[in-house]
């Protein structure tokens, strides 16, 4: 009989016990909602403000990208011209970007107004890094007065709610993400059910019965049920029903309202008395007189 | 060859922080470009390489420490892929005879192979904890684009990687022993 060696015992031994440490952690992961560890908030303190510093500089990179990466083999006298243009060019972009950023900010606030939230407004800052969650970072954590569970709009609709929270930064689990699931119901005909993120930046609206006269064009709002999203947020839109020879629900396909491919900033919606019971810091302070 | 303790730590250290600037690029860099659909996930690549490359019982806890900075930029968490490369690292061991990453074609081939077993393995449990295996085939298609760029990219992380390893580049799959 073959004898196992001392290196081969230990390397047994190693995985066995990063196996059960791993099983572990899957057994206690929930993918909804998720309790901050002192690891966790010490490493995103740390690291989050340079994702913060890259997300602010787009502009600039953008510009980079298509303003100079893009002609960089054309001639030196094109070059020196082209300089003066995109130098001319970039102020103009940048001047753009912050009318923009103004008419969006804008519309944010005044979109708001008609809620009865505190709100904090906060940047997309990041992205998850895998695949399969579809999950933003923002600029503005527990010293804002975030917690978690807040849900999370802009002027065009629904984007989410606040699923961890350190003191400087939120993770957002966006309606695209197949764990979040959003009581909606149908503006027209005030049928209920529940939009779930699918693949490819779109969502599905399921437990919608066969007889139900639903069409393409539909509208979505937040039914207010659950406890997480005020009624009547905007949700998205009905793109696709099909109605399969078998079961007993219908088969719907929704674009979101909100353009995730050009999200830039956000409003985090906090229940009043969650807001006034945080210690509110300066940056909430100009905004929290003014009730939504 | 072994490794002295100082050497894996350093060797270690600087593989996080790659892992950290590639994260970021990712995570903040991309989407900013406007690359939002597919994700390159980098953890991935990196921990493939461990688990095909070296030759160790320290691999399994350098597994465990990469994915958990992995969680910091994914509420993936540190545990899915913690199992998946521990799985991906014993399919390595038993197909070690036949795994000869002398060329570029071949360490595209190889990673591409690891990475379907990878996500066919966060694929399961994923569904097991959503109970849900209609989405089985959805959730596995989304990750192929993306596993498709890493084997293209492999080559020149695997080489990096080597050298910040000290692995040899030629002579079988098994560089460094520590």
């Amino acid at each position: 009989m073959k004898l196992i060696n001392e290196s081969s015992k230990t390397k047994i031994v190693n995985n066995l016990m990063v196996a059960i440490l791993a099983v572990y952690g899957i057994s206690q992961k929930r993918f909804d909602l998720n309790e901050t560890t002192l690891f966790h908030q010490l490493v995103t303190e740390v690291i989050s403000p340079v994702q913060e510093g890259l997300a602010s500089s787009k502009k600039s990179l953008t510009f980079l990208w298509e303003n100079y990466l893009l002609i960089v083999n054309t001639s030196k006298e094109n070059n020196v011209l082209k300089k003066q243009i995109s130098r001319l060019e970039s102020d103009l972009t940048t001047m753009e970007e912050v009318r923009k950023e103004n008419l969006r900010l804008k519309r944010l606030l005044s979109y708001s107004d008609e809620m009865s939230h505190q709100r904090v407004m906060a940047q997309v800052v990041g992205w998850d890094s895998a695949n399969e969650f579809k999950v933003i970072r923002l600029n503005k954590g527990r010293n804002h007065g975030i917690k978690v569970m807040a849900p999370v709009i802009t002027d065009h609709g629904l984007v989410g709610y606040v699923y961890r929270v350190t003191d400087n930064y939120s993770d957002v689990l966006t309606i695209l993400d197949q764990n979040n699931r959003v009581d909606v119901m149908i503006e027209r005909t005030r049928t209920h059910g529940i939009v779930e993120g699918v693949f490819n930046f779109k969502c599905a609206l399921k437990y919608i019965m066969r007889n139900e006269p639903v069409e393409v064009g539909d509208k979505l709002i937040t039914a207010g049920v659950g406890g997480i999203y005020p009624k009547g947020i905007k949700v998205g839109m009905i793109t696709d029903v099909t109605k399969e020879n078998f079961g007993m629900t219908l088969s719907i396909e929704v674009i979101p309202s909100v353009d995730f491919d050009k999200l830039e900033e956000v409003l985090v919606l906090i229940p009043t008395e969650v807001a006034s019971a945080s210690a509110v810091s300066p940056a909430l302070a100009p905004i929290e007189e003014k009730k939504l | 060859m072994r490794m002295k303790f100082s050497q894996i730590l350093i060797s270690f250290i600087i593989t996080l922080a790659l892992l950290i600037g590639l994260e970021i690029v990712t995570s903040t860099i991309l989407p900013a470009l406007g690359w939002k659909e597919y994700r390159l996930t980098f953890n991935v690549l990196i921990i493939l390489f461990l688990a095909i490359r070296m030759d160790s019982p320290l691999v399994p806890w350098l597994i465990l420490g990469l994915q958990m900075i992995h969680s910091i930029f994914s509420i993936e968490g540190w545990a899915l892929g913690t199992l998946a490369g521990l799985i991906v690292m014993m399919s390595a061991n038993y197909l070690k005879e036949v795994l000869h990453l002398t060329t570029a074609f071949m360490t595209m081939l190889t990673v591409q192979l690891f990475q379907v077993i990878w996500y066919v393995t966060v694929t399961l449990v994923i569904c097991l904890k959503i109970s849900d295996f209609d989405k089985f085939g959805l959730i596995l298609w989304s990750f192929i684009p993306g596993s498709i760029l890493l084997s293209l990219i492999s080559p020149v992380l695997f080489w990096m990687l080597g050298l910040i390893w000290r692995v040899p580049s030629e002579g079988g799959s098994r560089g460094v022993e520590i």
